[in-house]
């Protein structure tokens, strides 16, 4: 059906005529922001949309800002402004999951909200047309059943981003825009826990900020594990953030279809019913080159970790 | 298509492009600049990198569109004319280049980082070419390079003084082309007219192919011709015993991606189009994916290979047996057996095959990245069924290879062939998942092991039983098979010794030849198993090593002749340097120290196909203008063979490099040598380049001698002068070179290797026989984090002997990348299959290590100068990597107590055996 349609690209100045762009393709379009994921992701075969439109040009999606108690993240700041941002001194653990991401090329042109968007992936699932087709396509490419798991009818697909825990747990929202108007949601809603279609956000939502709440005075814990100390999408993320209160919140990516989270209050605390609830919540499976009980051990050892360092 | 216009290096092209072109394709394909790469196209390895508006961009995941009107950089447009920018001119004077083909991308991202970070720390740097993938160098170069670029400091590679050529640090004849990006790669390389190939591959490990329809894909537009397995089905492969191999699947396919049928079409989308139009029917047959499976009765079910000798996929089994391995053990004090397993792995050049064919009136050419352009002649000339006089292989600048471009490809047959059928050249090159699939990589290993050693740390006997996991076919296997087991008599003294070595057919990519062929994992098996012997009989594992060796000149049990020998400088020097005695035992759990030794050949002293034709010719050819003209068929991949040819003849004939060209690898025009593997060019080409040099010196100084009226023995060659004993004669090069071509015009002269006799009297003696080896040591350093299992690797020093260094900065450079390739697959690399489908085929998930994972390197170049090698140099480009996996494995021993028999060490693979040792402790004490 697509392949009739004529391939093209568009460049929208403002968020208006992005949706405008949208509207008038509808079913057909993929919006871009760095492209670095849905590149490699095109390059595959996993998306095949006539229609991009890139939003780097879209001058209201830029900047950092601050509004009404919260710190404003414009979706196109790059994860490597992001890594150096003086503006985000209140919170330095999003610096620190910005710079985790990918490599330093990739996080020149790899937005902040291309991270918190980017697709889900799987070891059988990102991969050629060519090799899909040769193991029977994914529930996630229009096949029967989940390979990951020989056979289950779920789709475990794996949030990847790293700046998303790091949000979360800060207890960060979502600020995106469609023809409807502007929504501002905690980011860990727009996540579905479906592998196949992971965002819970309309085909013509453009997001355009991340916003943190000012003045909570976290403490926070950050924790990648990867292979290579570079040029890696994470096998589990946890991040973690303790308010000025003594609030906490944990979040996780890489083990899940969407951001596992746990939260307590303060002088409420109990590492074994987080462990639990965290471990639950993760159904990572064996997608990764990590095996699945590995990462779930290390859910153990980061949270030990994370606790050690902001709960005094 | 659409028009638009891109300001590429100041000069503006308008370009018709398709709308979701990637910059890097434009650029490459429509701007025609070539120095930007393409390694991977996922944004996974930093060779594409160029500048959009002055801030570095990856191009293979940037739309071109977004870069519609703007300004663009790349690696062309950095020198300023034939002035080389300082930081070309850095990476040329430290050796940061091997085979180029990571080298634009490695500077254009190094120029964009220093605008934001001028004063890096070498941490700095390494982060910020943590991105960009190099296989050749190690990094440690490069990190030096940026270093000294930083600081301003200029050249300061200074040599001895004993010969004028030989010994002087320098960088490769090419390297300028290579770092202002113009130097051609098999792809870089435009035929006009060209047709482009893609291939359809099987989605099946094993079946049957009941029918091939091709009708629709021929119908296609811009089709040009589409072919299948019976267009083409004499065999080949690069043994001429495992003749096993076919271009494209006949009758049945043996693996999951093996070529099934190509596409010749006017673009590659139109290929690529084509090939999803053949229609295949198969009936899938029993698959087999496991080496011990496979040596198993298969009962029914049809084999992999119906020539195999018994009713198995058992493809090769050697057995050799010295002294009595049973009296042997028998007699020991102590015994260690363990059982090691590894996965395979991939070469990881950084270049993907690519080759363009064309027939003319002189018969075939084939332009394309090979290791071993003699035997991609043979087979084309037999497969195509034409004279190998009518077949002209031309190797071009090739991005590495490590053995992983040392056989003749299905694609490179077949591109020849759909150029015979179209009249037309045709070209393809390959995706990176295209590369894994070829494989011919490290074979998976699965190996058991008893040492046994008296109470003084004698050895007392070795045994080996090795299975090895050869794939589909054959490639080098029954090399691979002897050389696990042969490669082990030394350098340890050993009386009592034998192995038995299988190789089975799997149905997965084959297994081939890789950096250390052989030899790698049972050097593994060995130098983990000294660790834990050294343990038992409470000596320092360093001690018991040197207590081992075979020392000075001898042969070893198996008749292997060893003429120079540096074991013992090489450990001594890496346990002084990294003050081994001060931190081994001494260091806080979690922090260690291991060691190792390694063996390797240089060269085999047997060719491949049995003949009287020698290994390497070398001819020089001296016209009027002075010039002399050095023709060989070694390979240059990247290792610097060209380089080191010129620099022998410039040292015998007294003249510098200005004087002497190197022409190589042309099959046409070159003669013979068979190709850069098993470590033999520099000892059989560089051997052949000095007796052709000595007998040019000899013709030359002849003729001035008659003219003068002197003898020849009277004169000598220096510094571009013939002169006389008696200092009455003092000519130029040039004035010389005149008197020598009075009458005769130009001088050609010849110059030939041939391997001594060598080896014992016995069936298999002939496995591992070479002219001479090489012998190293190295010790790494590592943290291990006691909580998640992952190890980093703070320091390595290394020590190779490698007989004498004709051009040190090329040799540090082969040790400095044997090391970081030993440190992937001793810690992350891995080829993981699913049901017989390669699941990590690509630079994500196919783990090299990155600069950041690349601990800083300590090089030692040790010379024991070889009596029959040129200048006394041998091997220095795989023998390095032996040691590096089981250093790495003791170290970790040393740092947490677990004794890992598995590659990869992943942190994973730490952590469950920390684990697992744990529960046993805590078991003891209950």
């Amino acid at each position: 059906m697509t392949e009739t349609l004529q391939a093209t690209y568009l460049m929208p100045a403002t968020v208006h005529e992005a949706l405008d762009m949208a509207a008038q393709h509808q079913g057909h379009c993929a919006f871009m922001a760095g492209g670095t994921d849905l590149m490699a992701n095109r390059f595959q075969g996993n998306n095949a949309a006539p229609v991009l439109i890139d939003l780097t040009q879209v001058s209201d999606m830029k900047g950092i800002d601050q509004r009404d108690g919260y710190l404003r993240i414009g979706a196109l700041e790059t994860l490597h402004q992001l890594a150096k941002s003086p503006a985000l001194s209140e919170f330095t653990m999003l610096r620190e999951a910005a710079h985790s991401v990918g490599a330093p090329l990739l996080r020149k042109t790899a937005t902040l909200g291309g991270n918190v968007l980017c697709e889900n992936r799987c070891l059988y699932y990102n991969q050629t047309e060519w090799w899909r087709e040769s193991i029977g396509y994914c529930l996630k490419c229009d096949g029967d059943i989940c390979i990951a798991t020989g056979g289950r009818n779920a789709c475990f697909s794996e949030l990847v981003s790293d700046t998303a825990p790091a949000i979360i747990a800060m207890e960060g929202e979502i600020e995106w825009v469609s023809p409807l108007g502007t929504r501002v949601q905690p980011l860990e809603a727009i996540y579905t826990g479906d592998g196949v279609k992971s965002k819970n956000l309309p085909d013509n939502a453009i997001v355009t900020a991340i916003r943190l709440p000012l003045y909570r005075n976290f403490r926070h814990s950050f924790h990648k594990l990867r292979e290579r100390e570079s040029l890696e999408y994470t096998s589990l993320t946890l991040a973690m953030a303790v308010d000025g209160q003594g609030n906490g919140k944990v979040a996780m990516s890489g083990v899940d279809p969407k951001a596992v989270v746990a939260r307590w209050a303060a002088g409420a605390l109990d590492k074994g019913a987080l462990l639990k609830q965290l471990l639950k919540g993760a159904r990572a499976v064996d997608n990764d080159m990590f095996t699945r009980g590995y990462r779930r051990q290390m859910v153990e050892v980061y949270l030990s970790q994370a606790l050690g360092k902001v709960v005094w | 298509m659409q028009l638009i216009q891109l300001t590429v290096n100041g000069a503006v092209h308008h370009v018709a492009v398709a709308p979701h072109d990637t910059l890097a394709k434009v650029l490459r394909d429509k701007v025609m600049l070539t120095g930007t790469k393409m390694g991977c196209e996922q944004g996974s390895c930093g060779a594409c990198t160029v500048m959009l508006e002055g801030s570095a961009v990856q191009s293979c995941v940037t739309p071109v569109l977004r870069a519609a009107g703007k300004r663009i950089t790349t690696i062309e447009g950095i020198a300023q004319g034939s002035q080389l920018h300082p930081l070309q001119q850095a990476f040329m004077e430290k050796g940061a280049v091997q085979c180029g083909y990571c080298t634009p991308g490695m500077i254009m991202t190094t120029l964009d980082f220093l605008k934001e970070n001028p004063h890096p720390t070498e941490n700095e740097i390494r982060e910020a070419l943590s991105g960009n993938l190099c296989r050749c160098t190690g990094y440690h170069k490069i990190v030096e390079a940026v270093t000294a670029y930083v600081a301003g400091t200029g050249h300061s590679n200074e040599g001895e003084r004993q010969y004028h050529m030989v010994g002087q640090p320098r960088p490769y004849l090419e390297t300028a082309k290579k770092v202002s990006g113009t130097a051609d790669y098999a792809d870089d390389i435009k035929v006009k007219n060209a047709l482009h190939c893609k291939f359809l591959r099987s989605t099946h490990a094993h079946a049957r192919i009941n029918s091939i329809d091709l009708e629709a894909a021929k119908k296609l537009p811009g089709v040009r011709a589409v072919v299948a397995g019976a267009h083409l089905p004499i065999r080949f492969g690069v043994l001429p015993i495992s003749q096993d191999e076919t271009a494209m699947a006949i009758h049945k396919t043996r693996y999951v991606g093996e070529i099934v049928a190509a596409v010749a079409a006017d673009t590659e989308e139109i290929a690529e189009t084509a090939c999803a139009l053949i229609k295949v029917d198969y009936t899938p047959l029993r698959p087999f994916f496991d080496a011990r499976e496979g040596c198993g009765d298969v009962g029914q079910d049809e084999k992999i290979h119906a020539h195999t000798k018994y009713n198995n996929n058992i493809h090769k089994k050697a057995e050799l047996r010295f002294g009595d391995q049973e009296t042997g053990l028998g007699q020991a004090a102590h015994v260690i057996e363990g059982q090691f397993i590894f996965e395979g792995i991939n070469h990881g050049f950084t270049e993907p095959h690519a080759a363009t064919a064309w027939w003319d009136e002189n018969g075939l050419s084939i332009i394309t990245a090979t290791q071993v352009p003699h035997y991609l002649h043979r087979y084309l000339a037999k497969v195509l069924e034409v004279p190998m006089s009518r077949v002209r292989v031309i190797k071009p600048v090739v991005g590495g290879g490590f053995g992983g471009k040392s056989d003749p490809f299905p694609h490179e047959i077949i591109v020849c062939h759909l150029a015979r059928l179209t009249g037309k050249p045709v070209r393809t090159r390959f995706t990176r998942e295209e590369v894994f699939l070829t494989n011919h990589g490290r074979h998976p290993s699965d190996m058991r092991l008893r040492l046994g050693a008296h109470a003084d740390g004698s050895f007392a006997a070795l045994d080996a039983d090795v299975l090895i996991d050869g794939g589909a076919y054959g490639s080098f296997g029954v090399v691979t098979t002897y050389y696990n087991g042969v490669l082990l008599q030394a350098p340890y003294r050993l009386d009592n010794f034998g192995f038995r070595t299988r190789r089975v057919y799997t149905n997965k990519p084959q297994s081939g030849a890789m950096r250390g062929h052989g030899a790698v994992n049972t050097r593994f098996a060995i130098e983990t198993m000294i660790d834990e012997l050294a343990e038992r009989l409470d000596m320092d594992p360093c001690a018991l090593r040197l207590r081992n060796f075979i020392t000075g000149q001898a042969h070893t049990v198996g008749q292997f002749r060893i003429t120079s020998n540096g074991s013992a400088m090489c450990l001594e020097q890496v346990m002084r340097q990294s003050g081994w005695a001060e931190k081994f035992g001494k260091l806080p759990y979690g922090h260690g120290i291991g060691v190792a030794c390694g063996f390797f050949i240089s060269g085999s002293a047997l060719p491949i196909h049995w003949n009287e034709y020698p290994q390497s010719v070398v001819h020089l050819k001296l016209d009027l203008d002075g010039r002399v003209l050095v023709s060989s068929g070694a390979s240059d991949i990247g290792q610097g063979s060209d380089t080191m040819l010129a620099v022998i003849v410039g040292e015998v004939l007294g003249l510098d490099l200005a004087h002497i060209m190197v022409l190589a690898a042309d099959t046409a025009l070159t003669p013979i040598d068979l190709g850069s593997y098993s470590s033999r060019v520099t000892f059989m080409a560089g051997n052949a380049a000095k007796t052709a040099a000595e007998n040019l010196r000899e013709k030359v100084l002849e003729a001035v001698a008659q003219v003068n009226g002197t003898e020849a023995n009277e004169l000598y060659l220096h510094q571009g002068h013939v002169r006389s004993n008696d200092g009455k004669i003092g000519l130029t090069w040039v004035e010389a070179t005149e008197m020598a071509t009075r009458k005769v015009g130009a001088l050609t002269v010849s110059g030939q290797y041939n391997s001594p006799k060598l080896g014992g009297d016995f069936k298999g003696s002939g496995a591992g026989l070479s002219p001479s080896y090489s012998f190293g040591a190295a010790v790494v350093e590592v943290k291990v984090n006691p909580e998640t299992g992952h190890v980093k690797v703070l320091q390595l020093w290394g020590a190779h002997d490698v007989g004498k260094a004709i051009n040190p900065l090329a040799v540090e450079g082969q040790l400095e990348g044997s090391w970081h390739m030993g440190l992937g697959q001793a810690l992350s690399e891995q080829m993981r299959y699913h049901k017989g489908l390669l699941v990590n085929g690509n630079l994500l998930d196919y783990k090299i290590p990155t600069s950041l994972d690349t601990p800083m390197m300590h090089t030692n170049i040790i010379e024991t100068i070889d009596p029959e090698g040129p200048f006394g140099g041998k091997e220095c480009g795989e023998g390095a990597l032996h040691p590096v996996p089981p250093a790495v494995a003791n170290a970790i021993y040393n740092a947490v107590g677990v004794r890992i028999r598995t590659l990869p060490i992943t942190a994973e693979v730490v952590y469950k055996a920390m684990k697992e040792k744990e529960k046993h402790v805590q078991t003891e004490l209950a």
